[in-house]
C-alpha cells in the first residue's frame, strides 16, 4: 500500500460535504476549514478562509471514490490523483476554480483540468 | 440607512459601499473612532473579534497615537509587516499577490486575530519561505492527455459489486475507512479503490487484482451482495465508467429557467433563474415576494427591533403573506421609511434585494428544485406582469418557450395517436397532422393539406405540438383543470413570436362550468366525451351531506369541477360552491342519528326503505337529519342523481323488521327474556349490532371534568374535557390542557378525573365513582368496550354499563385468575376465569362450577360478615345470592364470565376459612395457603368498600332480569340483606340513576360491602390485559439495605413471609405473615447474612395467623433482629396510602396513591403523587396520612415496586 498521505475521512453521514475543484479530493466544509486541502493546499489556501472554501470547492460532484491505493490504482491515474493522498475523490466535479487560481496554475505551467469532464483528450 | 446596517454581517458590502456612496460611509467610519477610546477600556483580549477592522482601518489612516495598546499594536505590526514584503517580492508574481490579497482578507473577518504570534510567524514561513512544510502542488500528470491514461492489462481490473440501492455511497465510505483500520493489521485489505457512480444506483465498483480480494474487502459490511455475483467489468469499459456523464439538471440551469424553491417562506413557489454563479454551486433567481404587508402589531413600528425580529417572525408564522410584487410605497407605509434603502434601481428590504417588484436572491442549487417544475400560467403571468407601469422592463415579458423547454418531455408523455398536431420547428415546419405511431422521440404522422396530403412524415417529437382550432371539443388531460372538457372558443397561435413555441395557450368553455377555462395545448387532447367522472371536489365527496346554512342542509347529488348540485332538505336542488359550504357533516354525525320511521322502528343509515305513501319510491339511506329527513338514493331515479328526500316517519322498511334484526324494540316471539329489559326496550339505545347504534343519550357530563392524564406522553397533564367520543375505555376525550393551551385527544382510560380533594380516580370504568355514573350521559357507554362479547345478551342494559361496577376492575383479573391457584375449591374454573370472555358463551364450563360454588361459602365462611368482606370476589354472589341475576342468567354472555371467576374466588375463600376465618378478613394471605402470590391481602382496600358507589347498585338492581334459572341455583345466605338490593327500580336504568343514592341509604353493610369488594373478574375490560403482562417486581433479599431507601427505613411496613418455607422452618415460621417496622438496617459484609432489626405490630397485621398472635403477645419484647430474606415490602393497598418506590427511576421517593388500587394484580399501575416533602415518614400507624406535602407529579408506578408506609 502506499505510504501516501491520508486525508480525514469525512463521516458517512455527514452533510456539507464539498469537493475541491482542483482535486476533487470531498471532505467536509468544516475540515476544509480546519486543515484546508490536503492536495492544493498551497495553491489554493483554502484553511480558516471560508470565502474561499465556498469558491474553489463545491457541494455539487457525482461518484465517490474511495482511493485506497493512489500510486498503483488505475483509477488514481485517470482521475490524475495518483499523487494526491489518500481519501475520498469525486468522480465529476462540477464548476471550475477561480480565475486567480487558474492564472496561477497557468504561471507555474500548470494545465489546469477542470474535473467536470468537459475537455477530454 | 447607516445606523440599520450591521457592521458584522457584510464586511464586503461594506467596502462596496465604501466606494459608491462615501458621503453616508465616511460618517459612519466616523463614529466608530470617536467612540474608540471609551471602547478600548472596555475591551479585553478576549473579546476583541470584529471590531478590530475598523480599528486597523482607523489606525491607518488617523494614525491613532494610542496604538501601543497591547492588542491593536499587534495587529499594526503584522499588518505592516506585510507591507514591507510586499514591496519587496513585487507585485509580478501572480500567485502571491493573490495570497496577500487572502491574507488580508481573512484578518479583516478577523480570524486573523486568534492566532499566536508564532502561529503567524510559521504561516508567514510555510507561505513565503517555500523551503519548509505544504507540499507545492505541481499537478502532475495533468498534461498527459486523457487517452494515454487508458487502463492496460497491467493494471488491476475493476470488479462490479451489488449493493443495496441509496448505500453505494456509504459503502463506498465504509471501504475506504476498513482499510485504512486494516492498513497494518495481519490482513490488510488489498483493494486499490473504490467507487460508486450516481448513475448506477445499486452498484459499486472495486478496484482490485481479484475478485477474492474484493469478496474479502467486502465481507461484512451491511449491504453489500456480494453473493450476487462479482462481475469483472471489461478492460474497454472501465474508462466509461467514470466518464458517465449524469444528466443534470445543474447543466440546464441557464438564465431563464424556471425553477421551485425548496425551503423556506417560499417553498414550492416559482422562480426564474437570473443568473448562475461561476462554480455553479448558486443561482440567482427572481420571484414574487411575499412581503408581510399585517406583520404582528408586538413587533413595533419601524426600527431596530423589527429588523432583527422580523426575519424570525416571518420565518415562524404558519400562514405565509400572499405573493405579491414588491411595492416601496405600500412596504414603507407599514413598516417605515427607514426600513427600505434604494439603490438604483434595487430596493434592499430586511436584506433581501427587491428588483422591479421582484425579490432577487442567490439560492443554492440544493435548495431548487429543477425537475418537474412545470409553471402553470398563473404563476408565469405574475412573472410577465409589470409591476409598475412607468418602469420598462426589458425582460418583463416571460418567453413562454422556456415553459415549452422545461416541459417538453411531459409534452411528449401527452402525444398519443390520433392527435392532431403541428410541426413548429425543423424543415417541416408548419406542416401539420395526424399522429399514426409514436416511437420513442420519433412520430409518424399523416400529413394534411395541400401539398402533403396523406404523406407519412416521420418527425422528432419535441418539433410538434398539439394543433387545436376553434370548434373543438377538447378535454384536460392534466392540471388542476383535469378531467373539464369543453369547446374551443380560442388557439393563441397567430402571433408570430408564438410560431415557435411548442405549446400554445387554447381558451375552451367547459361544459361543466360553462366559463372560460384557458390551458396550454400540450395538455389537451381533443376528446368527444362530456362529463366529469370524479365525485370528489375539495374535500366533499358525491352524496355527502353538507351543512349550507344553519337551517338549510343538503346532499350533494352531483359534483362539477368547482361545484356541486346539492339537494336541500326541502327538497330543493341548489348550485353551491365549495366556499358556500359552512360544513360538511361528519358521516358519524349520521351514523348516529336518529330517526324511526313509520312503525317506530330505527331507521339507520345504509337501510333499504320505502316511502309509505306519495311516490313511493325507494331507497338506500344516505343521510338522516335531524331525525326528521331522510336523504335516500336510488339509482333508478333520473331526477336529482337519484337523491331524494323525504320525511322519516313516511317510511318503511322493506326488509321485515326483526328479522333483520336491526331493531333494537321490537322482541321476536321467544326472544330472550332478558331483553325485556326496560332500557334496552327504550327503543333508542340498543341495538343489536355492535357500536352500530349507541344510544345517543344526552351530552356526556364528562365534558367540563377536570381531568388529570394518567398514561401516555401527556401523563401528569391536567386539562378540562372538551369533548368526548366513544364510549368506555376505549373511547376518546379531547381534553384542552391547562397547559400551552393545547387540545389533544386522549382515550378516556387514560383520564382520571381530579376530584376537588386532590385525589384523582378513572373516569370510566371501574373506581368511576358516583359522581360520575349519577351523571353518566350515555349509560350504555361502557358496553362496546368492555363487553364487546356480550352484546347480544340483557347484561347490555344501561344499568350494567352505566353502572361501572366496581366489577370493571376485573379487567384486570386474567392476571388474578392465572396467578391464583384455584384448584382447592371450586375446580379448575379459576383458572379458566378468561375464557368466559372469549367464549361469550352461556354454559361455558367455568360458569358452572361457579353455580355450585355458593354451597362451600355458605358452609364455611358464609355466616361470617367479615369473611365476606374480605372475599372481594363473587362470593357475594353466591353468598348473598341477591346480585347473582344479572350474572347467573344463563343467557348472558357476562354471566359467563361472572360465573367463571367464581370458581377462583371460592378456592381462594377456602383457604380463608381454613385459617383464619375468625380475624377479620382472615389474611388469606397466599402465601402462608402455599400459592405464592404475594398481594391479595393487601389488595383488600378496606377504605374504599367503605363508600359504596352507586355505580355497584346498577348492578344488583338488575333484578330486573329476574326470571333466570341462575337464582334458584343459589340458595345460600340471600336472607343477609334483603333490602339492599332495590328492585324497586326495574325500570330504565337511564332515569334510575339517581336513585340509587337512595338506595344505598339503607345497605345492609354486609352486603354493600361483599358486594363492593367485588372487583368482577368477570367483567373484564378487555383492553386491559395487555397490562397484567408486565413482569412481576421482585425486590432482592436485600432490597431494605438499598441506599436510597436509607432514610425511609422507619416508616417502611414490611411482612415477614417465607419463613414457613425454609428448611427448617426460619425460627419456626412463627412470625409468618406478621407486619412489621423496621428499626435499623444496615449491611454487613457479604459473607454474613443480611439482617434488620424489627418490631412486630401484632394489631396491624391483619394476615398472621391469629393464634400466632395471641402467642406472640406473651412475648417480653416485639424488637428482634430479622434475616432481610424474609423481609418483604408491602404494597399500598387504598388510596391515599403512603408508600416509597423501591424500584425503577423514581425509586427512593416517596409518594402517595392517588388511584384506588381495583385489582389484585401486583403489577397493577397506580397513579401516584410524588410526596414533596419526602424525608418525613413516621410510624404512627396512619398510612394514608403520612408525612409529606402533597403538590409533586403525578405519575404511574406499579403497584409491586412500592412498599407501604406505616
Amino acid at each position: 500500500m502506499s505510504d501516501a498521505a491520508s486525508a480525514i475521512i469525512p463521516p458517512t453521514k455527514s452533510r456539507n460535504l464539498r469537493a475541491c475543484l482542483l482535486c476533487s479530493i470531498i471532505q467536509t466544509s468544516a475540515d476544509f476549514r480546519s486543515i484546508g486541502c490536503p492536495n492544493c493546499e498551497e495553491i489554493l489556501q483554502l484553511k480558516d478562509n471560508p470565502d474561499r472554501i465556498l469558491a474553489c470547492t463545491t457541494s455539487y460532484f457525482d461518484g465517490m471514490i474511495a482511493l485506497i491505493d493512489p500510486e498503483t490504482s488505475w483509477v488514481a491515474r485517470w482521475q490524475r490523483t495518483a499523487k494526491y493522498a489518500r481519501g475520498m475523490y469525486a468522480a465529476r466535479v462540477k464548476g471550475r476554480v477561480p480565475e486567480d487560481v487558474e492564472a496561477e496554475l497557468d504561471s507555474r505551467g500548470i494545465k489546469y483540468r477542470p474535473r467536470d469532464q468537459s475537455d477530454q483528450d | 440607512m447607516s445606523d440599520i446596517e450591521d457592521p458584522h454581517s457584510s464586511p464586503p458590502r461594506r467596502k462596496l459601499y465604501d466606494d459608491s456612496e462615501d458621503e453616508e460611509e465616511e460618517s459612519e467610519v466616523e463614529e466608530p473612532g470617536k467612540k474608540k477610546p471609551k471602547r478600548r477600556h472596555k475591551r479585553d483580549a478576549l473579546s476583541r473579534f470584529l471590531d478590530i477592522e475598523a480599528e486597523v482601518s482607523d489606525e491607518e489612516e488617523e494614525e491613532d497615537p494610542d496604538s501601543d495598546f497591547g492588542v491593536d499594536g499587534f495587529i499594526t505590526k503584522e499588518t505592516d509587516a506585510h507591507d514591507g514584503e510586499d514591496d519587496d517580492e513585487g507585485e509580478f508574481d501572480d500567485g502571491r499577490h493573490h495570497a496577500r490579497v487572502d491574507k488580508q482578507r481573512r484578518q479583516a473577518e478577523g480570524s486573523g486575530g486568534e492566532k499566536s504570534a508564532e502561529e503567524i510567524a510559521r504561516e508567514l514561513a510555510d507561505r513565503y519561505g517555500r523551503a519548509g512544510g505544504g507540499r507545492r502542488f505541481t499537478g502532475e500528470m495533468s498534461e498527459i492527455p486523457q487517452r494515454l491514461l487508458m487502463p492496460s492489462v497491467h493494471d488491476a481490473s475493476l470488479w462490479q459489486v451489488r449493493v443495496k440501492p441509496g448505500r453505494e455511497r456509504e459503502i463506498v465510505f465504509s471501504l475506504m475507512r476498513k482499510s485504512l483500520d486494516l492498513e497494518y493489521t495481519a490482513k490488510p485489505l488489498s483493494i486499490l479503490s473504490a467507487f460508486q457512480r450516481d448513475s448506477l444506483p445499486g452498484m459499486i465498483y472495486v478496484e482490485a487484482r481479484s475478485s477474492q480480494q474484493v469478496s474479502q474487502a467486502c465481507a461484512g459490511l451491511v449491504g453489500v451482495y456480494p453473493s450476487r455475483g462479482i462481475h469483472l467489468v471489461p478492460i474497454d469499459e472501465m474508462a466509461l465508467l467514470l466518464l458517465i456523464k449524469k444528466v443534470d439538471a445543474g447543466d440546464k440551469v441557464v438564465p431563464g429557467t424556471w425553477v421551485r424553491l425548496k425551503r423556506g417562506k417560499y417553498a414550492g413557489d416559482l422562480a426564474q433563474v437570473v443568473d448562475v454563479t461561476e462554480n455553479g454551486d448558486e443561482v440567482g433567481v427572481r420571484f414574487v415576494p411575499r412581503v408581510d404587508l399585517n406583520p404582528r402589531e408586538d413587533d413595533g413600528p419601524g426600527g431596530r427591533k423589527r429588523k432583527k425580529g422580523a426575519p424570525t417572525t416571518n420565518s415562524n408564522s404558519s400562514a405565509r403573506p400572499p405573493q405579491r410584487l414588491f411595492n416601496y410605497e405600500e412596504v414603507i407605509k407599514v413598516y417605515g421609511r427607514n426600513t427600505v434603502s434604494k439603490r438604483g434601481p434595487v430596493f434592499v428590504f430586511l436584506s433581501d434585494t427587491y428588483k422591479d417588484g421582484f425579490i432577487e436572491k442567490d439560492i443554492k442549487l440544493n435548495s431548487i428544485i429543477l425537475e418537474d417544475v412545470n409553471p402553470t400560467l398563473d404563476e408565469i403571468t405574475m412573472f410577465s406582469r409589470n409591476p409598475d407601469s412607468n418602469l420598462s422592463l426589458e425582460d418583463g415579458m416571460v418567453d413562454l418557450s422556456i415553459i415549452a423547454e422545461a416541459s417538453r418531455k411531459a409534452a411528449l408523455a401527452v402525444l398519443q395517436p390520433g392527435d392532431h398536431i403541428e410541426v413548429f420547428q425543423g424543415e417541416q415546419s408548419g406542416v401539420h397532422g395526424i399522429v399514426q405511431e409514436i416511437q420513442g422521440e420519433t412520430l409518424t404522422i399523416t400529413a394534411l393539406g395541400v401539398d402533403l396530403e396523406g404523406q407519412k412524415i416521420d418527425l422528432p417529437a419535441r418539433s410538434v405540438r398539439k394543433r387545436f382550432k376553434p370548434g373543438d371539443h377538447v378535454k384536460v388531460m392534466q392540471g388542476k383543470n383535469a378531467g373539464e372538457t369543453g369547446l374551443v372558443v380560442s388557439v393563441s397561435d397567430s402571433n408570430a413570436a408564438s410560431e415557435r413555441r411548442e405549446n400554445t395557450v387554447v381558451t375552451f368553455i367547459s361544459d361543466m362550468s360553462m366559463q372560460e377555462v384557458s390551458v396550454f395545448s400540450k395538455d389537451l387532447r381533443e376528446a368527444a366525451e362530456v362529463g366529469n367522472t370524479t365525485n370528489v371536489v375539495g374535500e366533499y365527496e358525491l352524496h355527502d351531506l353538507v351543512q349550507l346554512d344553519p337551517q338549510t342542509v343538503g346532499v350533494i347529488y352531483k359534483t362539477q369541477l368547482d361545484s356541486f348540485l346539492i339537494l336541500t332538505q326541502h327538497s330543493q336542488s341548489r348550485l353551491v360552491r365549495p366556499h358556500q359550504i359552512s360544513l360538511r357533516k361528519d358521516k358519524k354525525d349520521s351514523l348516529r342519528a336518529i330517526a324511526t320511521d313509520r312503525d317506530s322502528h330505527e331507521i339507520r343509515v345504509g337501510d333499504m326503505m320505502k316511502e309509505f305513501d306519495g311516490e313511493q319510491r325507494k331507497g338506500r339511506v344516505l343521510h338522516i337529519h335531524q331525525s326528521h329527513y331522510a336523504f335516500l338514493h336510488n339509482r333508478d331515479i333520473a331526477e336529482n342523481g337519484g337523491v331524494f328526500v323525504t320525511r322519516a316517519r313516511s317510511l318503511v322498511s322493506i326488509n321485515p323488521k326483526g328479522a333483520l334484526g336491526s331493531t333494537g324494540s321490537k322482541l321476536p316471539p321467544g326472544a330472550d327474556l332478558t331483553k325485556m329489559n326496560p332500557a334496552s326496550a327504550g327503543g333508542a339505545s340498543t341495538g343489536s349490532l355492535v357500536g352500530s347504534t349507541i344510544g345517543r343519550g344526552p351530552r356526556d357530563h364528562l365534558i367540563g371534568a377536570h381531568v388529570v392524564v394518567i398514561k401516555g406522553p401527556h401523563k401528569g397533564y391536567v386539562g378540562i374535557v372538551k369533548d368526548t367520543n366513544g364510549v368506555g375505555l376505549t373511547g376518546v376525550a379531547r381534553v384542552e390542557l391547562n397547559t400551552g393551551n393545547k387540545v389533544i385527544s386522549i382515550e378516556k382510560g387514560k383520564l382520571h378525573r381530579k376530584l376537588p380533594d386532590g385525589r384523582t380516580e378513572p373516569v370510566e370504568g371501574p373506581g368511576a365513582t358516583w359522581g360520575r355514573n349519577n351523571s353518566m350521559g350515555p349509560p350504555s357507554s361502557n358496553r362496546a368496550s368492555g363487553w364487546g362479547n356480550n352484546n347480544n345478551s340483557g347484561s347490555r342494559t344501561p344499568g350494567w354499563s352505566g353502572g361501572r361496577t366496581p366489577g370493571g376492575a376485573g379487567g384486570r383479573t386474567p392476571g388474578w385468575g392465572n396467578r391464583t391457584p384455584f384448584g382447592a375449591g371450586g375446580g379448575g374454573g379459576g383458572g379458566r376465569t378468561p375464557n368466559p370472555y372469549a367464549s361469550g358463551g352461556n354454559h361455558t364450563p367455568a360458569w358452572a362450577p361457579s353455580s355450585k360454588t355458593p354451597n362451600p361459602y355458605a358452609a364455611n365462611g358464609g355466616h361470617t360478615p367479615a369473611w365476606n368482606v374480605g372475599s372481594k370476589t363473587p362470593n357475594p354472589y353466591a353468598n348473598g345470592g341477591r346480585t347473582p341475576n344479572p350474572y347467573a342468567n344463563p343467557s348472558s354472555g357476562s354471566g359467563t364470565s361472572w360465573g367463571g371467576a367464581t370458581p377462583g374466588q371460592s378456592a381462594w375463600s377456602t383457604d380463608n376459612s381454613n385459617d383464619r376465618a375468625a380475624a377479620g378478613w382472615g389474611s388469606p394471605t397466599p402465601a402462608d395457603a402455599g400459592n405464592g402470590i404475594g398481594g391479595w391481602d393487601a389488595e383488600i382496600p378496606s377504605g374504599t368498600w367503605s363508600a359504596p358507589t352507586p355505580a355497584f347498585a346498577a348492578t344488583p338492581s338488575s333484578p330486573g332480569f329476574a326470571p333466570t334459572p341462575a337464582i334458584p341455583s343459589t340458595p345460600a345466605g340471600l336472607g343477609t340483606t334483603p333490602g339492599s338490593y332495590p328492585n324497586s327500580n326495574p325500570n330504565s336504568y337511564l332515569y334510575a340513576y339517581s336513585n340509587y343514592p337512595t338506595d344505598y341509604s339503607a345497605p345492609t353493610p354486609a352486603s354493600a360491602q361483599s358486594v363492593y369488594a367485588a372487583p368482577t373478574p368477570g367483567m373484564g375490560r378487555r383492553g386491559e390485559y395487555d397490562i397484567d403482562m408486565r413482569d412481576e417486581f421482585h425486590p432482592p433479599p436485600t432490597w431494605l439495605l438499598s441506599a436510597h431507601l436509607l432514610h425511609h427505613l422507619p416508616s417502611l411496613r414490611i411482612r415477614i413471609l417465607g419463613t414457613k418455607h425454609s428448611n427448617p422452618p426460619y425460627l419456626d415460621g412463627k412470625y409468618e405473615s406478621l407486619d412489621a417496622h423496621i428499626l435499623a438496617a444496615s449491611r454487613v459484609a457479604d459473607n454474613f447474612e443480611q439482617t434488620a432489626l424489627i418490631r412486630l405490630d401484632l394489631d396491624k397485621s391483619p394476615f398472621a395467623n391469629p393464634a400466632t398472635v395471641d402467642a406472640l403477645k406473651q412475648e417480653p419484647s416485639l424488637e428482634r433482629s430479622f434475616l432481610t430474606t424474609y423481609l418483604h415490602p408491602v404494597p399500598p393497598s387504598s388510596q391515599d396510602d403512603s408508600a416509597i418506590v423501591l424500584t425503577g427511576p423514581r425509586k427512593g421517593e416517596k409518594v402517595k396513591l392517588r388511584q384506588r388500587p381495583d385489582s389484585g394484580s401486583q403489577t397493577e399501575l397506580v397513579v401516584v403523587e410524588t410526596m414533596l416533602d419526602s424525608g418525613g415518614g413516621s410510624a404512627d400507624g396512619d398510612g394514608a396520612d403520612g408525612a409529606g406535602k402533597a403538590g409533586g407529579a403525578f405519575w404511574e408506578c406499579q403497584k409491586d415496586w412500592m412498599c407501604a408506609c406505616w
